[in-house]
């Protein structure tokens, strides 16, 4: 799976556990470009992400994540490790 | 707390609590609060309120799971069939998935009564102190 093709289906995720049609993700997007990704929205989303990619996170992982970019990125590792 | 771990809690739903709900929400419908009229609706009486199975799953989270630092994210609930005044219940949960990573657990639910017919399910995610 390519680092877009990830993407891609993060925005899905997105998309769906937000419920807003209108999210378009790019690498730098971050929390404060998506109105209704708060703090609680956050946990659900992680663990949406992680059931959807059949991965874990640690929490040192999910902390130093910068932008959605560094997220897709762990994720690509992940699935390649698999 | 980990995945296929079960828990089980029993429940009546007594006078205490369907006066109790009535007397703090207000909700008096003739469905819940007239035999007559709820027979009419093909009840076998007055059918107790959907919201007192939440209240129950308050406590379950609150009181009944090992850890104490629990605060509930979200919950969903089917009802399936009715339940009425003394009815015994039975919660009966499992846990489906915990997320170390953001510290959540989703549990899938169910209450049963006596004859062990599913009245409600449902699911539930609780922020949890791992």
């Amino acid at each position: 799976m390519t680092a877009a093709e990830i993407l891609k289906e993060v925005n899905r995720i997105f998309i769906d556990q937000l419920e807003n049609e209108n999210i378009v993700l790019n690498r730098a997007s971050i929390a404060d470009d998506i109105e209704e990704w708060d703090s609680l929205t956050h946990i659900q989303l992680i663990v949406a992400i992680e059931k959807h990619f059949k991965t874990r996170f640690t929490s040192a992982e999910i902390q130093n994540f910068k932008n959605v970019g560094e997220m897709c990125d762990a994720l690509e590792k992940k699935i390649l490790l698999k | 707390m980990k995945k296929g771990d079960k828990f089980q809690t029993d429940f009546i739903v007594d006078d205490e609590i369907y006066n109790g709900f009535i007397d703090l929400f207000k909700d008096k419908n003739p469905l819940h609060t007239d035999a007559a009229f709820a027979e009419a609706k093909g009840f076998k009486g007055p059918v107790m309120h959907g919201n007192i199975l939440n209240g129950f799953l308050s406590f379950f989270i609150g009181e009944c799971l090992p850890e104490k630092n629990v605060l509930i994210h979200s919950q969903e609930i089917k009802y399936l069939h009715p339940v009425y005044k003394n009815e015994k219940l039975r919660l009966v949960a499992e846990v489906e998935n915990v997320s170390e990573s953001v510290k959540v657990a989703e549990l899938k639910f169910f209450f049963e009564n006596h004859t062990n017919l599913k009245i409600a399910k449902g699911k539930i995610n609780i922020g949890i102190d791992l």
